[in-house]
């Protein structure tokens, strides 16, 4: 079986520490070289075709920049003390606002360990002063914290869509309902929790507060207004404004001058040497200097890193996805799926299970990359909507991060929370059972996912 | 979590390179949809030149990315070995880089040649020396992007005479073989630092490493 050849070829570079981009660029490069004619030209052909031929792909750099501006700045603190104020005095408040805040963060930024270090850094550190435990503290955040790559928008759906050609703005829809849905449950798990255990709850602060602190963080809100209201338009008034990707680099600029001029935590504005944050109308030259700031340099390349890290990795992905598509495999798969007797339920099973373990060893969106175009032509033969399979992809991957032994989030809050890697497995499981519950639900109730889309976009046709 | 710390004049080159380029891309669509929605005008370029700024972005930074040791990996496996043996398995993951960079430097350069009136290699995966006869393709053009004025030479060298309406190919697809030859560059540099012992491996387990020794630091404090 040579596509097997293929397989332990890709899982053995891995394992000897092979950056995941190489082990799937050469194993592809290796099966072609071995078991068909094409040349090595073609190969670089289709490398330069990921970034040429994959407009969609291009929404990822501009949603990495978008969330870069706004962690940079205190974006995240504002949205911190907007959901104490909402949420805090509630027995467990303080782990309920955290929740809350990483399913706002999470509407601003499209991945998980991002969301958990921008909020986990003040929230892990705010709940132990205030009397909770470490292990609970790093428990919720880490949980919380998955929800980066559910709620829109997520990059892991640009690739899901952009691996499949399902519409961005589809899956994004798709996300918001089961994203809240999976905050709730997580703060009700909490609430339960903090009444038997009797936890600490802070005190009401009053509707002042809340109206304050709603105005702060406002400005980094309307990011996500700005990205929705761009891709759908407002419904019975006015149509969509830009496609997903212009909405991208639409909410970076945005983010770019609410971070440089209206929060001036970075750029010529910000405070710096002891001197308070400037106002524009003492330094008017600052609508210059700040496209060309050290700041603003720094943000642009550490966006620019990351997204050259995770499309390095996608390109060599989409080699492989070339590799497979060529060879029928997915095909193949399918009729050995179809012809064992796999029905829709088993054939859910099947998925969830190989993603909860591939999610343990590689990046969401590589790993999506491969098995996305997999599974995908079984999921239509057996009648399951691809939005609703690519929900269901994310949610996998959202626990894939939080399984022990080697979930993506655990590492992350390992090193945010300064605890040891077993102590944050330990604290993320009652969680973790919370989401899994929230993964059978979402597998099999495929309405909590197509009903916005569909209601909204009208419902989708399938094409084989 | 070796992620080397910058310094040096290539390394704030690349790094204002990888700005630049971003930057550059999401004002070039930023002003397309202004462009659209405002003037009620559209930057025909735009789109095919933000995409090949991207791809220049990916391919240019992947080799950047090794240099500092920022591409992701799965490190469970080496941090359960022993000194000695995780370096032999760190070569042998070098020794696998190598020949993949080495292969697809060979695949760029006959993607790319004929574009430019070069000849491609000979050989399926080894270059056995340049190919004798080849079909000049330095005419192929892009679809939408102008070729600029100060280009204007390249009509003389490439195209004997004639004027390009189009950039030509050859200019973005340059990329192709020059990132290819930077990323065999720098493995074999990085397998130079692991084979004198000076560093264990060239993967980063995630993506926030940095931040998250930012943020051990801060709780240090």
């Amino acid at each position: 079986m040579s596509v097997l050849f293929l397989f332990l070829l890709v899982i053995g570079f891995l394992m000897i520490g092979v950056p995941i981009a190489v082990s799937l660029g050469m194993s592809s490069i290796l099966f072609l070289l071995i078991f068909s004619d094409t040349s090595l030209a073609s190969i670089a052909q289709t490398m330069m075709q990921a970034f040429v031929g994959h407009f969609t792909l291009l929404a990822i750099p501009f949603f990495i920049l978008a969330s870069s501006f706004m962690s940079t700045g205190g974006v995240a603190q504002r949205i911190i003390r907007f959901s104490i104020a909402c949420v805090g005095h509630l027995r467990g408040g303080l782990a309920i606002s955290g929740v809350f805040a990483c399913m706002m963060f999470a509407a601003l930024s499209g991945s998980s360990p991002a969301t958990v270090v921008a909020i986990g850094t003040i929230v892990i550190a705010a709940m132990r002063q205030a009397g909770y435990t470490k292990e609970f503290a790093a428990g919720v955040i880490c949980n919380a914290g998955t929800l980066g790559i559910l709620i829109p928008p997520s990059i892991v759906m640009v690739v899901y869509a952009a691996a499949v050609e399902v519409s961005v703005g589809r899956m994004f829809l798709a996300g918001v309902i089961p994203g809240l849905l999976a905050g709730l449950m997580l703060m009700v798990a909490i609430y339960v929790m903090a009444r038997i255990k009797n936890m600490p709850k802070g005190e009401w602060k009053g509707w002042g507060e809340i109206g304050a602190s709603f105005r702060d963080a406002s400005w980094g809100l309307l990011l996500i207004v700005i990205i929705m209201v761009g891709i759908y338009g407002i419904p019975g008034v006015t149509g969509a404004f830009f496609t997903p990707t212009e909405a991208a680099a639409v909410s970076s600029v945005y983010a770019f001058f609410v971070a440089c001029f209206i929060y001036r935590d970075m750029g010529p504005l910000a405070a710096r040497d002891g001197q308070e944050r400037k106002s524009i109308l003492q330094a008017p030259q600052a609508i210059i200097t700040a496209w060309f700031h050290e700041d603003t340099r720094k943000t642009l390349f550490e966006a620019g890193k990351l997204t050259v890290t995770l499309l390095f990795v996608i390109a060599n992905a989409l080699i492989l996805k070339h590799v497979l598509t060529e060879e029928q495999i997915p095909q193949a798969v399918a009729n050995a799926m179809l012809s064992a007797g796999f029905g829709p339920v088993m054939f859910l099973v099947v998925v969830n299970i190989i993603l909860l373990i591939g999610g343990q060893f590689m990046e969401p969106s590589g790993l999506l990359v491969i098995v996305a175009p997999l599974v995908f032509p079984i999921a239509i033969e057996l009648g399951i909507d691809p939005i609703h399979l690519g929900i269901i992809m994310v949610v996998n991957m959202e626990i894939g991060m939080i399984t022990p032994p080697v979930g993506l989030n655990l590492f992350v809050t390992s090193g945010v929370a300064g605890m040891p890697m077993m102590s944050v497995v330990r604290a993320a499981l009652p969680f973790l059972g919370v989401l899994f519950i929230f993964l059978i639900m979402i597998t099999y109730i495929p309405a909590i996912s197509t009903f916005l889309p569909n209601t909204i976009m009208g419902p989708e046709l399938i094409l084989k | 979590m070796q992620s080397k710390p910058s310094g040096g004049f290539i390394d704030t080159l690349e790094e204002n390179l990888i700005a630049a380029l971003l930057g550059a891309m999401t004002l070039l669509t930023f002003a397309n949809v202004v462009a659209r929605k405002g003037f009620n005008s559209n930057i025909l370029w735009g789109l095919e030149a933000t995409v090949f700024l991207f791809g220049w972005l990916v391919l240019l930074g992947a080799s950047y990315a090794v240099k500092k040791g920022a591409h992701l990996g799965v490190d469970v496996m080496i941090n359960g070995m022993s000194e000695s043996r995780r370096r032999i398995t760190g070569l042998i993951a070098i020794a696998v880089c190598i020949a993949f960079s080495f292969l697809l430097l060979k695949g760029s350069w006959d993607y790319w040649a004929n574009f430019a009136n070069l000849p491609k290699t000979e050989g399926r995966w080894f270059p056995l020396g340049f190919e004798d006869k080849f079909l000049a393709k330095g005419w192929y053009e892009l679809d939408d992007i102008p070729h600029p004025s100060i280009l204007k030479w390249m009509e003389d060298v490439f195209n004997e005479g004639e004027s390009y309406n189009k950039m030509p190919r050859m200019i973005p697809y340059i990329v192709l073989p020059i990132s290819s030859a930077l990323l065999l560059l720098r493995f074999v540099q990085a397998g130079i630092s692991v084979w004198k012992g000076e560093s264990d491996r060239i993967v980063a387990s995630h993506e926030v490493e940095d931040e998250i020794d930012e943020a051990r630091a801060q709780i240090g404090d």
